[in-house]
C-alpha cells in the first residue's frame, strides 16, 4: 500500500508539467497557423485498411476520436490494442475480414478506451482472447494465473460504453469475446466457438449495465460465463447450445466484486450441451445447461433448457458463498438428465431459490422442487452428486482443431461512415414479450444441433 | 560432535535428521556450537521460531498442555525471562554446547484466550474437519503450546521440562518430536520427498499482510498444527509422474505449469485440449489461497516418525486469521488428491503471543 500511495503522489506534479507544456504548444501552433484546428481535427474520420494504412494498428494511430477504421477482406496478423475513444473497428465482410493470431499471438483486439465499437469481422486462433474490453490493461496478458492478487477495480475503473456486434470469435485459447471490468455495453449478434474456456464472458463489474443478446456460442468448453458481474446484466435470446456447459453464473474468490448477483437470463435456448468437438471444461463440466455457483438473486425465466444429460439448472455453492434467491420461472425445462438440482454442501447451504411454472420437471432435492417463488426454499444442503447422472465427458479437442463456424450473417446498412456515438447507458430489454424460443432458434448460424 | 551426540541416540528418524544436519553445516542454523552465530535472538516484535531463524532448525519438539486454571497467566512473565536467559547464558546442565540455535515459542489455546478476551483472534477453536473423526480427543485443542527447535535434538526435552516446571497446573496433553531436511528458508523436502513450503509470504510487507496480527496483538499470529500420518508406501507406489500430478509440482520443485524450481504455479495454464496443466485435484491447486480468499499461510512444517508406521508430516502454519486455514482445509477435503494419503492424528490452533523484550514481558497485553 505504501508503494502505490507514493507513486501517484510523485507522478502527479510531473504529469501536470507535461500537460501545461502541451497546452502551450497547442496555443503557439494556433497562433502560428491562424486556424482554430489542432492536431485532433486534422485526423481523418475514416481510415481504410489496407488502403490508407497498412495495418489496423497503424490505422488507429491515424484515425480521429469517434472515427472509423474500416477493414477490407483479408487476413490480419496483429494483436490490436484500441486506445482511441469512440472509435469503430468494422470489417466490410464479417466472414472474410479475419484477425488471425496463428496460434501464437495472445489477443485479437483489446479495447481499453471508452465508447469503442468492434463489429463485422472474425477473430481467430489467439492463445488468450478474441476480443477483450477492459479497464484493467494487464488482463490482456491473461489473468495472471498465480492468483495472489486480484485486479483492483478502484485502481482500474471499469471502461465505459462498448459495443461488440456481428463478431465471429473462433478457436481462441481462453475466451472468444470478453468484457472484464467494463460497464454500459452490448454484445450482440455475435458468435463464438472453439474457446478452451468460455465463448462469451462478462466478468467483474457492479451496476454493469451490459446486454448480451442474440448471440450463438457452440463447441466451447462453456458457452457463456459470468463471474462476479452483477446487477444489470441481461442475457437475452441467445443460443447457448452444443457446448460442454451452456452457461454459468459464478461467484469467484479469484476476482473482485463477489458475490455474483441480480442477472436476468431470459428467452435463451440452452440445449444439448454434449459437444465432443470442443476443448474440455477444465474442471470436468459436461452435459450442463446453466450452472450457478454461489450466484444470488438471479432471474432465470422463459428459457428453453433441454437435452443437457447431466443437469438443466445446477445450483452449488462457491466455498462459503451460497447460491441464494435464484428464481427459475416459466422455463421450458425438460428432457435433461435432471432438470434442476441443488448440490450445495454444508459449508454454504442454499436458500430462497425457487421454481415456478416448469411443469413436470425433475427436481432434486424435494425441498427445491416444492419451493415456489418468491418465498423459495428454506436453508438446506442439496443432494450428493451420487444422486445425479454419471457421465463420462469425451476427451477434449485442441482449440485450434475445432471445426470452423458456418458463414455468419453480415452487418447491414451503410458500412463506410462511423456509427452514432454509443449511449451513456444501455436500455434494459423489454422482457414482457420474451418467451421460450423454439428448439431450432438461431439454428441457421449453428453447426451443431 | 553434533553428529556423535545424535548417533548415540540411534533411531531411524533421528539418524536421518542427523545426516541432514551435518550436510547443511554451512547453514547459519547449523553453525558451530558455542559461537554467537548459533544464538537466535529471543527479544523482538515477534517471538523466535516463526520467521527466525530464516531457515528452521533441523529438530523440533512440540508440546501441548492443559492448564488447571486458564485464567491464571501470571507465569508468562517468568517463562519469557527464563527462555531469554537460557539462550543468553546457556546453563551447562541443559545446553552443554551453548545455545545450539534454540528457540522456544509460546502460544495460548482458545479456551485461555476466550477466558481473557473473548473477542480476540485465537479465541475460537479449530473446527473438526471431514477426516478428523479418527483423531483421539487428547490430540486436539489444548491450553498451552510450547514449541522448541534447535540444531541438537537432545536438548529439547530437558529444556521444555525445565520450562514446564514454571507453569502452575501444567498437564501434558500431547507432544511430538519432529525433524526436517536441509533447505533454504522454509523450503525443504517433506516426508513424501517433495519440496514443501515453497509459496509462503516473504519479506516484511508480505508477512504484515498475511501473518502478523494488528493491534492490540501486533506481532502475534494464529498458529495451526495438524499432525498428518502419511501413507508413504502407497504414495511411492505411484509412478514419479503420478506423484507429481498429485502434488502439482515436479520433484525438483518446478510447477507442472512450467517454470523453474520454486516458481509460482500458473493455475490457468491449459493444454490445447482444455485440461489444466496443474490437474484439477492437484494439491497446489486445491490449497491455493486465491480460491478461498485466504491469506497466504507461512508454513514451516516438519516430518515425524513415531515408528510402527506412524510417520508423516507435522504441519505447522501461521496466518493472521483462522478462516484462512479453515476454508483451505475444507477445500482440501473436497478436492485434494493428496488427502487420500493423509490421516490427521492431531489438530489444534493457538494464539502465538506477540514478541517481548526485557522491558515488555511475554503476554503483557493479556494478563
Amino acid at each position: 500500500m505504501a508503494v502505490s500511495a507514493a507513486g501517484p503522489a510523485r507522478a502527479r506534479p510531473r504529469r501536470r508539467t507535461i500537460l501545461v507544456l502541451l497546452i502551450a504548444f497547442a496555443i503557439s501552433l494556433c497562433a502560428a497557423c491562424g486556424s482554430s484546428g489542432h492536431e485532433q481535427a486534422s485526423k481523418p474520420t475514416v481510415v481504410r485498411v489496407p488502403g490508407d494504412a497498412a495495418t489496423i494498428t497503424a490505422a488507429l494511430g491515424k484515425v480521429a476520436t469517434n472515427g472509423l477504421v474500416l477493414l477490407s477482406p483479408g487476413t490480419y496478423h496483429e494483436s490490436v490494442t484500441v486506445t482511441v475513444p469512440g472509435v469503430t473497428i468494422r470489417g466490410t465482410n464479417r466472414n472474410t475480414v479475419i484477425i488471425d493470431g496463428q496460434g501464437i499471438r495472445p489477443d485479437g483486439i483489446v479495447v481499453t478506451a471508452a465508447g469503442v465499437t468492434v463489429q463485422n469481422l472474425t477473430v481467430k486462433d489467439n492463445t488468450f482472447y478474441g476480443v477483450l474490453v477492459t479497464g484493467e490493461p494487464s488482463a490482456a496478458e491473461g489473468q495472471g494465473g498465480n492468483g495472489y492478487s486480484t485486479a483492483d477495480p478502484d485502481k482500474f475503473p471499469p471502461v465505459q460504453r462498448f459495443r461488440v456486434d456481428h463478431v465471429t470469435a473462433e478457436n481462441n485459447g481462453l475466451y472468444g469475446i470478453y468484457a472484464f471490468d467494463a460497464q454500459h455495453g452490448v454484445i450482440e449478434d455475435s458468435y463464438a466457438s472453439g474457446s478452451a474456456d468460455s465463448g462469451i464472458y462478462v466478468g467483474q463489474c457492479r451496476q454493469c449495465d451490459i446486454l448480451v443478446q442474440r448471440n450463438v456460442a457452440e463447441r466451447n468448453a462453456v458457452g457463456f460465463e459470468n463471474a462476479n458481474a452483477s446487477d444489470s446484466v441481461y442475457v437475452v435470446a441467445n443460443r447457448w447450445s452444443g457446448n460442454r456447459v451452456g452457461m454459468t453464473l459464478l461467484s469467484s474468490y479469484q476476482e473482485a466484486l463477489r458475490p455474483q448477483h441480480h442477472n436476468t437470463v431470459a428467452g435463451n435456448l440452452i440445449s444439448d450441451n454434449t459437444s465432443a468437438q470442443s476443448p474440455a471444461q477444465a474442471s470436468g463440466g459436461y452435459g450442463i445447461g446453466i450452472g450457478i455457483s454461489g450466484g444470488q438473486d438471479n432471474s432465470i425465466r422463459d428459457n428453453r433448457i433441454s437435452g443437457n444429460p447431466y443437469v438443466g439448472v445446477l445450483l452449488d455453492n462457491t466455498e462459503d458463498i451460497p447460491a441464494t434467491g435464484n428464481q427459475i420461472i416459466d422455463n421450458a425445462l425438460a428432457a435433461n438428465g435432471v432438470d434442476a438440482a441443488d448440490i450445495s454442501d454444508s459449508q454454504a447451504p442454499s436458500s430462497k431459490n425457487c421454481i415456478n411454472g416448469s411443469g413436470h420437471a425433475t427436481v432434486r432435492p424435494a425441498a427445491l422442487a416444492k419451493a415456489r417463488c418468491p418465498e423459495g426454499s428454506a436453508r438446506s444442503t442439496g443432494v450428493a452428486d451420487t444422486q445425479l447422472p454419471t457421465l463420462t465427458a469425451p476427451p477434449g479437442m485442441a482449440f485450434l482443431d475445432v471445426p470452423p463456424p458456418r458463414a455468419q450473417p453480415n452487418l447491414t446498412g451503410p458500412l463506410d461512415t462511423p456509427g452514432p456515438a454509443l449511449p451513456a447507458t444501455v436500455r434494459a430489454p423489454d422482457l414482457t414479450t420474451v418467451s421460450a424460443p423454439a428448439p431450432d432458434y438461431l439454428a441457421s448460424s449453428a453447426g451443431t444441433g | 560432535m553434533l553428529t556423535g551426540a545424535v548417533g548415540a541416540l540411534g533411531g531411524a528418524a533421528l539418524g536421518v535428521g542427523a545426516t541432514l544436519a551435518a550436510e547443511q553445516s554451512d547453514d547459519s542454523a547449523a553453525a558451530t556450537p558455542g559461537t554467537s552465530a548459533d544464538r537466535v535472538p529471543v527479544y523482538g516484535a515477534t517471538q523466535a521460531g516463526i520467521t527466525r531463524p530464516a531457515t528452521p532448525q533441523p529438530f523440533g519438539l512440540i508440546a501441548v498442555a492443559d492448564l488447571d486454571n486458564p485464567r491464571d497467566l501470571t507465569f508468562l512473565e517468568e517463562l519469557g525471562e527464563t527462555i531469554a536467559a537460557l539462550v543468553a547464558d546457556p546453563p551447562r546442565g541443559l545446553l552443554p554446547d551453548g545455545p545450539v540455535s534454540l528457540t522456544v515459542t509460546v502460544g495460548l489455546g482458545p479456551r485461555v484466550v476466550a477466558a481473557h478476551r473473548p473477542a480476540w483472534p485465537g479465541s475460537q477453536p479449530l473446527p473438526r474437519f471431514a477426516r478428523d473423526k479418527t483423531i483421539s480427543t487428547t490430540a486436539t485443542d489444548g491450553d498451552l503450546l510450547l514449541t522448541a527447535y534447535a540444531t541438537d535434538p537432545t536438548v529439547l526435552p530437558p529444556v521444555l521440562d525445565h520450562l514446564a516446571q514454571l507453569i502452575p497446573g501444567y498437564r501434558p496433553r500431547w507432544s511430538q518430536r519432529c525433524f526436517r531436511g536441509p533447505g533454504q528458508g522454509t523450503v525443504a523436502r517433506n516426508p513424501l520427498n517433495f519440496l514443501d513450503n515453497i509459496q509462503v509470504p516473504r519479506g516484511a510487507e508480505e508477512l504484515a499482510d498475511n501473518v502478523w496480527l494488528g493491534k492490540p496483538l501486533a506481532g502475534g499470529t494464529i498458529c495451526v498444527l495438524r499432525r498428518l500420518r502419511l501413507d508413504i508406501d502407497a504414495f511411492h507406489a505411484l509412478s514419479v509422474a503420478g506423484r507429481e500430478r498429485v502434488i502439482g509440482r515436479r520433484l525438483d520443485g518446478s510447477p507442472l505449469s512450467g517454470g523453474r524450481p520454486l516458481s509460482a504455479v500458473n493455475l490457468d495454464a491449459k493444454t490445447p485440449t482444455g485440461e489444466y496443466l496443474i490437474p484439477n485435484d492437484a494439491h497446489v491447486r486445491a490449497a491455493h489461497p486465491s480460491f478461498t480468499g485466504s491469506h497466504l499461510m507461512l508454513r514451516r512444517g516438519y516430518g515425524y516418525d513415531n515408528g510402527a508406521g506412524d510417520a508423516g508430516l507435522m504441519f505447522i502454519c501461521f496466518q493472521r486469521d483462522l478462516r484462512s486455514f479453515v476454508m483451505t482445509q475444507r477445500r482440501l477435503d473436497q478436492l485434494d488428491a493428496l488427502m487420500h494419503y493423509a490421516t490427521p492424528t492431531a489438530s489444534a490452533t493457538f494464539l502465538i503471543l506477540p514478541g517481548y523484550t526485557a522491558r515488555l514481558a511475554l503476554g503483557g497485553g493479556l494478563s
